[in-house]
């Protein structure tokens, strides 16, 4: 391509659609880009005419696919069926349009999540379809794969190459931070926000031994934008800290505690699961890549994020 | 808190419209309902609704929310023999899509010859009848026929190149006709869908005899992934489908098929109706059978006729959700030489036969278990192999001009 980007996110107002956004606007935008963010609120993409209008109205060069429908666990187990078929659907009206107009790239977004339950760790790129997801989100989970097979499918039959990444547990200002509904991190920032105000103990459930790695999405956009520029694969990637970076959801608890200067009593209900002890990914492939990225301490994003809680309690999804 | 229903009883379970507030409206609702037992939060379903009283019928394509326009009354009443969640009483209509392909005219030929029962209905569609990639043709012919049973062949197929160079198209495709059919079939109220896999979508690493547990295992080959997912989907579908509106849609999956009416393309075809048209054309023109490969992979193949009855008998008894391998048992594997061997015979073909060995033999053994199938049915019979060769080189010989190739 000649000339400059004209980029399209979907799910443009999420958790890392907005990091994206400010990234872009605190100093990795370029000279002549058009970086446009779009939301449910501009087009359903279920449809393939609205998807279809949305394109027609901006004429992307390029895009960065986040929408999805999401949910918690237990709107997973319940309603498999919508999030397998309104998914692909999103994706395949996002990556159908988009070949259709000519858009050079499209990085989608994918999740640790989707791949096989039974696996050995650490898992890494070429390992998603080999075996079925966990039970309780096998339709979410096979929508996202079915991205990657419409990826290389596309590269076969037209040459695009279109993408994916992979990324492990994101946090950050502007996520879903619904306690019922939300994942980890939000979920303990919002309950130490209750358990600060109301003067009670926070409660942690499981024994808080578990290891997870965390990316903030803050790092996470400055990635987006790196594949987006400079990734030619078609082969997804995963975006994480390192193995040695991995923490213990105690790790978490207590930047949270820290964070939101929290000074109860924190009891962890060890009669509730603990999920998955360890699901570790890899990141060597991003290493060999980008040996020298920096991410942003886990306090100090941890400490960001509190912050941006409180100061916006009003307006968080939750 | 009770799950909702249809007050009429239909067994759906999605898409409820409450009584409407103004009160000669609301009268109207319940003349039609007349409901058993009255309570103001009584719900009734899409499905007695014309599709002129929704604001959005025509644009729904993928699960969005049916918009009912205000002031609309309730007309049609949904058969209370296609409610889900009991047996049906009355008899069935069935719809049968890739209605004129190799298995759907076998199907017809044995409900023509004995398994329809009094009152059926049997409506077979082609691709004439219905583009079934589009969601709105797919929603006509269901308004159309009103099915209470859908056996889907339907399907974008090809022979190996094609696949090979138009992995997206395949995938694309198959998936749209696939969620028209069974997401149109769930909203039309059909008891029952079986859908047509194939053992082509199992992983191509994988452990033999392959059985219904292990479609998911792994990778399909590279060759036909898109096609390969597109098919596996189907059963992701049907499991997604039963857990959150208990519908108990399932699939079959027939090893090597063959018989009339088949796609006899060489470059494109299977190995039985590519060996059959090749022999046919040998002893037309008195020149040698060339076959590729050695002969001695070894493959399981299914009469049409066969797996059609093993079809009608999943339609009307096989309850599972999980699909079902319809194949010969392991036993009654034969190597493509003694397929070769009864298609000479069949012809009653005279001349040489050429082994060119330099072709690739594919896989040598891809052994599926039909043990499941034998779990209900062990007295099935099977039509003897060399009695369908005959029978299928006899149809070729007396229809080759109208033959698909």
């Amino acid at each position: 391509m000649d000339g400059p980007m004209r980029v399209l996110v979907t799910g443009g107002s999420g958790l890392v659609g907005r990091a994206i956004e400010r990234v872009v606007k605190e100093g990795e935008g370029r000279e002549g880009e058009e970086w446009i963010f779009l939301s449910s609120k501009d087009a359903n993409l279920m449809s393939a005419e609205e998807t279809r209008s949305v394109f027609q109205k901006h004429r992307p060069t390029h895009v960065i696919h986040l929408a999805a429908m999401v949910g918690g666990l237990f709107r997973n187990m319940r309603q498999n069926l919508d999030f397998w078929r309104n998914n692909v659907f999103i994706n395949d009206n996002v990556l159908q349009t988009a070949h259709e107009f000519g858009v050079v790239k499209v990085v989608s977004c994918l999740s640790t999540c989707i791949f096989p339950d039974k696996t050995t760790y650490p898992i890494d790129e070429t390992m998603i379809h080999n075996g079925p997801p966990h039970e309780s989100n096998f339709g979410y989970a096979y929508a996202k794969r079915m991205i990657d097979v419409h990826n290389r499918a596309c590269c076969q039959q037209y040459g695009r190459r279109y993408t994916a990444v992979i990324p492990t547990n994101v946090f950050g200002p502007h996520d879903n931070f619904n306690i019922e509904d939300g994942h980890v991190l939000p979920g303990l920032i919002h309950k130490t926000y209750m358990a600060k105000k109301e003067g009670k103990a926070l409660q942690v459930w499981g024994s808080g031994r578990p290891l997870r790695q965390f990316i903030y999405s803050l790092d996470l956009a400055r990635l987006f934008l790196w594949v987006l520029r400079d990734y030619d694969e078609v082969e997804p990637i995963i975006l994480s800290v390192g193995e040695e970076d991995e923490l213990s959801i105690k790790d978490a608890v207590n930047a949270v505690v820290e964070g939101m200067e929290f000074k109860g009593d924190v009891i962890y209900d060890t009669s509730k699961a603990d999920g998955q002890f360890k699901k570790t990914a890899s990141n060597a492939k991003l290493r060999k890549y980008l040996p020298d990225f920096k991410f942003t301490p886990f306090k100090a994003a941890m400490k960001e994020t509190c912050d941006w809680f409180e100061a916006n309690y009003d307006i968080a999804r939750k | 808190m009770a799950t909702r229903r249809c007050v009429l009883k239909c067994g759906s379970k999605a898409n409820f419209f409450h009584l409407p507030k103004e009160e000669h409206l609301k009268t109207k609702w319940l003349q039609f309902t007349i409901p058993q037992k009255y309570s103001p939060s009584l719900v009734l379903c899409s499905r007695h609704f014309e599709d002129d009283c929704f604001l959005n019928a025509i644009k729904l394509g993928f699960a969005s929310r049916l918009i009912l326009k205000e002031g609309s009354v309730p007309s049609v009443f949904a058969s209370a023999s296609s409610s889900v969640s009991q047996p049906m009483d009355g008899p069935m209509r069935v719809l049968v899509t890739g209605g004129s392909g190799l298995v759907g005219r076998a199907i017809e030929r044995v409900v023509k010859e004995g398994e329809r029962r009094e009152g059926e209905e049997w409506i077979f569609l082609s691709s004439k009848d219905a583009n079934l990639v589009s969601a709105e043709e797919t929603r006509s012919v269901f308004q159309k026929h009103r099915p209470t049973h859908v056996i889907h062949l339907a399907a974008m197929v090809g022979g190996l190149y094609r696949n090979m160079r138009q992995n997206l198209d395949f995938w694309r495709d198959n998936v749209h006709i696939n969620d028209n059919v069974l997401y149109m079939s769930q909203e039309f109220g059909v008891v029952k869908v079986v859908s047509c896999l194939s053992t082509c979508v199992f992983p191509d690493k994988t452990t033999y005899p392959i059985d219904e547990t292990m479609m998911h295992n792994g990778a399909p080959h590279e060759s036909n992934y898109g096609y390969a997912y597109a098919k596996r989907m189907i059963d992701v579908h049907n499991r997604a489908c039963f857990q959150q509106y208990g519908l108990r849609y399932t699939a079959v999956i027939p090893t090597n098929i063959f018989g009339p009416h088949d796609n006899y393309n060489i470059e494109d075809c299977h190995v039985m109706p590519g060996l059959v048209h090749k022999t046919y054309l040998a002893k037309k023109e008195g020149k040698p059978l060339e076959v590729w490969g050695s002969g001695r992979a070894l493959r399981q193949f299914i009469y049409s006729v066969d797996l059609a009855r093993l079809f009608v008998w999943v339609l009307r008894e096989y309850d599972e959700v999980e699909p079902i391998i319809a194949s010969v048992g392991e036993e009654d594997e034969l190597t493509i030489k003694d397929a070769v061997d009864a298609v000479v015979e069949g012809f009653g073909f005279k001349g040489e036969v050429i082994y060119d060995t330099s072709k690739s033999d594919g896989q040598i053994k891809k052994t599926a278990s039909n043990a499941k199938l034998r779990k209900y049915l062990p007295d099935f019979k099977f039509t003897p192999f060399k009695a369908a060769v005959k029978e299928t080189c006899d149809w070729l010989t007396a229809n080759y001009d109208i033959i698909r190739k």
